[in-house]
């Protein structure tokens, strides 16, 4: 695929077109909005847990995505790096590090863009989708705008789709993803993928990717992983920090400098080992733990669901989530035999095929991997109850809760499927449900 | 007395060797989680060869009877051990890979299809090795002065190892061995064996081919001959053997089937990565804990002697140092 010529003026498939002085209204309105959601959030989560930790004002910081970080990669741009976008979790960030880009996700999870989308999608569709759409129409995602390609891994529907529509204006490198993924044709196929990948991303950035550069990126990865585990570590116990809060690190890590992360992220577990050393828990001890799984929850507003269970009266509390906005972006490490470039290449391949429970897979028994991580996780977590969060349109996940349902109802832990849009309008309505499913928790513990 | 002085000599560089393997294992063993198992096996297979090395060069020789009663019977309780952690053939082979990881070389793998196909026709494999003496000695008996039979009575031609215990033969060996350099006697697994069935004229290039493909083959593909290997059909045919044995446990829902245990395997073995849980015993199956090791999520696969964890997965996440 040549890099299409920005300047040139490139007649759109999909997107319509918008003068700009209309765009850079819509920009700064919904840009607005958007930092006053930013610091809204923050807000509520220093406020929900007074012994915060310092740690996390770095994490704050990150999290505004028109702050510190756009004019990082901005700077970095300038001295001729090259970013590098993606959607799906499956794009190998390790070989865009190893060739000196900057790996960014620019999945988009403003509410108010979603709408902007509707002008080019049915509103059947995700909105995840729709918001990304509507966010490159205004070109209101710093991210989005600074990448200078995009990898979009063709996992549903909706990301084929979107790789299309947004190949309007970016270059864009679709992987083709096997669906089932435990046999080895796939993994060959897959395998194939990642290699060609990486030849796009040489030829792209002008940069080889040597097996230095490669063992390099991928112990980044590894140590980066570490920490991730060193906080999951920490969230088995009585909670020490709040579910959001947890969360938010661990969704900077798609954008923030991975290095960088790492280190601030050490801070935080030290900081954390310190408090449950002296027993100063974030909530009491016997509020009900509960996991959210499902959909993604992009930053910034898409945050309503961790907020509502957290502030909710009863309270509760998000000890684990299983989620590609979440756990799910560090949890699996390369595995690697040999630091041979082959090796390093099947070993990534199979980490981003085989590890991952994303609904969009399966195998001779279904998904069964994501039943059974579920299960360990509610077991290791000690959840005491799930929350199945689903947007409409978002099929993969849906229909999957049928399955996740009966798995865990043999273990006895009850599943709430919530199902909710991108909108604010159902905030209260979601309150209710959330407060009479924390009810019912508690009475659970209780007995 | 110049072979004494070399023999000693030799000696002390074995020694000196195995301390610095110690104690480097040691260190690996502090630093880094990926590779601990590996080089504390390394390590105890550098001291078995060595004792194997000193067994047969310097004391009396042990009745072959003995030792192959001795194998079985580790193999009853540790299945096949022996080949993973002992067998002075497959430290030639490991080394061979570790100078292939040096060199950054990649390696092969067989066919999953043969591997499992070679796996499953071990009796006829081991039927072969035990009928080519036989075969041999109808080609050309006047070479044989012993009839074959009495070979196959786990009685070689030359000397008192045959093929069932020929991987034990280390590279330096008190008999006459096929070469010999500066007074020392040099052999390699199945030489003699190949020159004594066959006649040296031709058993020396026979030898020196099978010495060349097993050479070549461990460099490229990890532990080739173990997937042929005799002694290590006739262990596999003894581990069946399903008393109190140590067998791989994995815990199906820790699991998430990365395939990290498949890809490390060094005889490639599918069954930890295919089955859903529970014991795995295949016969395959050396031991050599790489599997468990290289497991990333912690305890998803344990290696159990009773019911008694010997080794569980961890979290092994620290960057590798021995490079």
């Amino acid at each position: 695929m040549r890099k299409k010529d920005m300047t040139k003026n490139v007649e759109k498939k999909f997107l319509p077109e918008i003068s700009r002085k209309e765009m850079d209204e819509l920009k700064n309105t919904v840009k607005a909005a958007s930092l006053k959601i930013i610091a809204d959030n923050i807000e509520r989560m220093k406020k929900a847990d007074p012994h915060r930790p310092e740690a996390m004002k770095y994490f704050d910081n990150i999290a505004n995505l028109f702050g510190q970080r756009q004019e990082e990669i901005q700077a970095e741009k300038e001295k001729g790096k090259k970013v590098i976008g993606y959607m799906c979790l499956f794009a190998p960030t390790e070989l865009i590090t190893a060739a000196d880009a900057i790996p960014v996700r620019v999945n988009s999870g403003w509410y108010d863009t979603s709408k902007l989308g509707d002008r080019v999608v049915p509103v059947e569709v995700c909105p995840v989708i729709r918001s990304t759409i509507g966010a490159k129409m205004i070109e209101l995602s710093p991210f989005l705008e600074q990448s200078d390609a995009l990898i979009s891994v063709l996992t549903c529907d909706g990301m084929t789709k979107l790789s299309e529509i947004l190949a309007d204006t970016k270059t864009i490198w679709g992987m083709n993803i096997p669906r089932v993924k435990d046999s080895t044709q796939s993994l060959r196929f897959w395998n194939d993928e990642i290699k060609h990948m990486k030849n796009q991303i040489e030829t792209f950035t002008g940069n080889k990717i040597t097996r230095k550069n490669l063992k390099h990126s991928i112990e980044i990865s590894h140590r980066a992983t570490k920490v991730f585990r060193r906080l999951q570590e920490l969230r088995k116990g009585n909670p020490v920090i709040m579910g959001r809060d947890a969360m938010l690190v661990n969704q900077t890590y798609s954008w923030d400098d991975k290095q960088r992360w790492t280190e601030k992220a050490e801070a935080l577990c030290d900081e954390l080992e310190k408090r449950a050393a002296n027993k100063d828990w974030v909530v009491s001890p016997d509020t009900p733990r509960v996991m959210v799984t499902g959909t993604p929850m992009f930053w910034p507003d898409n945050w309503k669901l961790p907020t509502l269970v957290e502030e909710g009266n009863p309270q509760g509390i998000i000890v684990a989530d299983e989620q590609c906005s979440g756990e799910r972006i560090l949890n699996d490490p390369i595995g690697i035999d040999e630091w041979s470039m082959d090796d390093m290449l099947n070993a990534m391949s199979e980490r981003y095929l085989m590890a991952s429970t994303c609904p969009c897979f399966t195998s001779k028994d279904g998904n069964e991997d994501r039943i059974n991580w579920l299960t360990t996780k509610v077991k290791d977590w000690k959840v005491q109850g799930v929350v199945y969060y689903v947007v409409r349109g978002c099929m993969l996940y849906a229909m999957e809760y049928a399955r996740v349902k009966k798995a865990l109802d043999k273990i006895n832990v009850p599943v709430y499927y919530l199902d909710t849009e991108y909108t604010r309008e159902d905030v209260g309505q979601m309150k209710t449900r959330i407060e009479a499913f924390l009810e019912m928790l508690n009475a659970r513990i209780d007995l | 007395v110049a072979g004494e002085l070399i023999g000693d000599i030799l000696r002390l560089t074995v020694l000196a060797g195995l301390g610095t393997a110690g104690i480097l294992a040691i260190l690996i063993w502090k630093k880094n989680l990926a590779m601990r198992v590996t080089f504390l096996r390394l390590v105890i297979q550098a001291v078995a060869f060595a004792a194997i090395f000193y067994m047969y060069t310097y004391s009396a020789l042990i009745p072959m009877l003995y030792e192959l009663i001795v194998l079985f019977a580790i193999t009853i309780v540790l299945g096949r051990y022996f080949c993973g952690w002992l067998c002075p053939f497959a430290l030639i082979m490991d080394i061979e890979s570790l100078v292939r990881r040096a060199l950054k070389i990649r390696y092969r793998i067989i066919p999953d299809r043969l591997n499992k196909a070679l796996h499953k026709s071990r009796y006829l494999i081991l039927l072969a090795f035990l009928l080519i003496p036989v075969l041999l000695w109808f080609l050309d008996p006047q070479e044989l002065l012993i009839s074959p039979l009495v070979a196959l009575r786990l009685a070689g031609h030359y000397s008192a190892y045959s093929i069932l215990l020929d991987p034990l033969i280390t590279l330096i060996v008190p008999w006459t061995g096929p070469i010999t350099v500066a007074g020392i006697n040099l052999s390699y697994p199945y030489v003699q064996n190949i020159i004594a069935y066959t006649g040296s004229e031709v058993g020396q290039y026979l030898a020196i081919s099978f010495v060349a493909i097993t050479l070549f083959g461990a460099f490229f593909i990890r532990r080739a001959w173990c997937r042929f290997c005799p002694t290590g059909i006739s262990l596999a045919a003894v581990s069946q053997i399903r008393g109190l044995r140590v067998y791989v446990d994995k815990n199906e829902e820790k699991c998430t089937k990365c395939g990290v245990c498949k890809r490390v395997c060094p005889v490639q073995v599918t069954e930890v990565y295919e089955q859903k849980g529970g014991k795995i015993l295949t016969s395959q199956c050396m031991v050599c804990a790489r599997c468990v090791e290289m497991c990333p999520y912690e305890d998803a696969l344990r290696i159990k002697l009773g019911k008694k964890t010997v080794f569980r997965s961890r979290n092994w996440l620290k960057p590798s140092n021995d490079e």
